[in-house]
């Protein structure tokens, strides 16, 4: 049977009282090991997150490189593929079988093409999507306000909700899963 | 409002104005729709007569077998290029003067791939046989030809299509997300799907920079790529005038033009329809004006460049092409196209007129004439007087080929505003990254001040003890 899951859920009112809130909570974790998991939530992009957080290993540029790799040798090949094919049923008449200035830029285009569908995948892979909404999401949360959701231990709740208060909480939602 | 105060604008401020512009649009909206859709209802009348009766009803004989479709295919494929190309290298410059306007223009990127795409259908004539472009094993056993520059513009337009499509769905997610918390009824179940669960977690905002950048990156090549390709259409074959080894960067520059005096257009015409005055704001009018008008210069120097060379190079046949252009049957379209793109760009440089938004409008539509007979005059003239005197004819389109061309208006302006009417056309997300950037900015500033201030008070103190 899966274990029960204990989340709190908070909004702030700006990125900086999720950040103390953060801090706090850190510094507990230090202490207690009270915190098991954290998500920050927000309306916009906050790359200082990666200083409170830890860093995000996403490494969605491989993807795209051997995407484009992929890409450059698959356009090759067609084109070779259809000079090959081209010259059992056509007289070439001294050209090359496969020319080499057109495979350069069907080879570029597949590069490309490959390589921006291999990006995307790396994104829905890294960013885990799609994906089913949390039942505890806020609104509030993709208009002005900041969410820090934190897994811990039951044990542990009312030291992480007070962690949250003290960091000035304009809601706490508790959640069991 | 000014961009500069910009920075008090509320979040929640913004969610709410975007948001409204899906629902309630000036009435203006209706009837440029509706127009649109006649103009469509018209085109559509007139390809189903020429699909009957054949390509002869659009005058194309020889050695007219090039005219305004192609010249259609060529400006609206410019035309995408400004949209996604800027946005690409506005991002990657970190230009944060884009995020209001960018959405727009990368939409008018994918709805100018999807207007040019239509003429080359239209132009074969037989357009149940357009499959056979595409490489797949057959039962006739030949294989496009990829020697022939029409396969490679086969192929980068469907890369910048795809590419295009995708790099604005990907900016699109986040405020997808927005619409769905918002929407009730078949909007949220559009939303839903198409945000895929996006919650704004940090892990997802770090993906997603990266993905978009990594795009963006890609884009910026792809799109001089693309015009190259369909410059080299012209370049690639032997006739005067076409011949040309500047073409590529030409069409490019000329694309560039174009699209960015779309983008003036339609900022105008969403500012106005959408109520988008806090967000278009004359600064940024005046920054795009002024990239424009940089653009028009380059455009201005390679058309320059072009005619020169093909002066000192003394081939016969090139400067009889050139001439003919200028003197001959077709030199009101030539002069009309220096009037319009060489001449009235210069009103762009006046601050007073960058700054007047209806005065943009008009000139934008000037601007977007001139580089339309800049492309009928590089695909019509060269054709009337080639290599062989037993060819030269002097052929203007007919009703069939101008009611096409009025139509590939209306359905790009129809798509673009249905676009508008179903999607946010300002990004929620970027612009509250603005106000947070400039607030901030503002408020270093502010505290720098303060300490300046307090200094020079210690200083003086100090003078006085």
């Amino acid at each position: 049977m899966r274990r029960k899951r204990h989340l709190l859920f908070a909004t702030f009112e700006d990125f900086d009282k999720a950040r103390d809130a953060v801090t706090e909570l850190k510094m507990l974790d230090l202490k207690e090991m009270v915190v098991e998991e954290i998500e920050l939530y927000s309306p916009i992009e906050h790359p200082e997150v990666e200083e409170i957080l830890g860093d995000f290993h996403q490494p969605i540029q491989r993807f795209t490189f051997f995407g484009a790799l992929t890409g450059a040798l698959c356009a090759f090949l067609l084109v070779a593929a259809a000079g090959q094919a081209m010259f059992t049923v056509q007289p070439q008449g001294g050209k090359p079988v496969i020319p080499l200035p057109p495979a350069i830029v069907i080879t570029y285009e597949g590069t490309i093409l490959f390589g921006v569908l291999c990006t995307l995948a790396g994104f829905f892979i890294y960013a885990g999507l799609p994906r089913r909404m949390k039942k505890h999401y806020s609104q509030k949360v993709s208009e002005d306000h900041i969410g820090i959701e934190v897994q811990m231990k039951p044990e542990h709740i009312e030291k992480v909700r007070t962690a949250f208060k003290n960091s000035g909480a304009l809601e706490i939602r508790e959640v069991t899963q | 409002m000014s961009t500069y105060s910009m920075k008090d604008i509320e979040w929640a401020k913004i969610n709410k104005d975007v948001l409204a512009s899906l629902e309630s649009p000036r009435a203006l909206f209706w009837v440029v729709l509706a127009v649109c859709a006649l103009l469509v209802a018209c085109g559509v009348a007139a390809e189903v007569y020429q699909y009957n009766e054949g390509l002869g009803v659009a005058l194309m004989d020889r050695p007219h077998f090039w005219q305004l479709y192609i010249s259609n295919f060529v400006f609206w494929i410019g035309m995408s290029h400004s949209g996604t190309l800027l946005s690409a290298i506005l991002l990657l410059t970190k230009a944060d003067w884009r995020k209001p306007i960018y959405r727009f223009a990368e939409a008018m990127t994918l709805f100018s791939i999807l207007t040019a795409a239509i003429f080359p259908v239209i132009h074969l004539g037989r357009v149940w046989n357009m499959y056979w472009v595409l490489p797949y094993p057959n039962e006739r056993g030949i294989w496009p030809n990829f020697r022939s520059p029409l396969l490679w513009d086969a192929a980068a337009i469907t890369t910048y299509a795809t590419s295009s499509a995708l790099f604005l769905y990907v900016g699109m997610i986040p405020d997808l997300a927005i619409c769905r918390d918002n929407a009730k009824g078949w909007r949220k179940k559009l939303y839903t799907a198409l945000s895929m669960g996006w919650m704004g977690r940090a892990s997802e905002w770090m993906a997603f920079r990266k993905t978009y950048i990594l795009i963006a990156c890609f884009l910026v090549p792809l799109a001089v790529s693309v015009h190259s390709i369909v410059a080299s259409d012209f370049a690639m074959s032997i006739m005067p005038d076409w011949h040309i080894t500047s073409f590529p960067p030409y069409f490019v520059a000329g694309a560039l033009y174009s699209g960015c005096a779309a983008i003036i257009t339609l900022f105008v015409m969403l500012r106005y329809i959408f109520k988008f005055e806090a967000y278009m704001t004359t600064e940024i009018m005046d920054k795009t004006a002024k990239l424009t008008f940089a653009i028009a210069m380059v455009w201005n120097f390679l058309n320059l460049g072009e005619y020169a060379s093909i002066w000192y190079s003394n081939d016969m046949y090139e400067k009889e092409v050139l001439l003919s252009k200028f003197f001959g049957a077709y030199a009101p379209v030539v002069w009309g196209m220096l009037i319009c793109a060489t001449v009235a760009p210069f009103a762009m440089a006046f601050e007073k007129f960058r700054h007047n938004m209806w005065a943009m409008f008009w000139l934008s539509l000037v601007l977007q004439l001139g580089m339309w007979l800049e492309r009928f005059q590089i695909v019509s003239p060269p054709l009337a007087s080639n290599h062989e005197p037993w060819t030269w004819a002097v052929v203007w389109p007919g009703t069939v080929q101008l009611t096409l061309t009025a139509a590939s208006f209306g359905w790009f302006t129809m798509l673009f505003l249905i676009f508008c009417k179903i999607f946010p056309s300002v990004s929620m997300y970027e612009v509250k990254e603005m106000v947070f950037h400039r607030r901030h900015a503002s408020s270093r500033t502010e505290m720098e001040d303060i300490g300046k201030i307090k200094d020079e008070v210690v200083r003086s103190e100090e003078g006085l003890a």
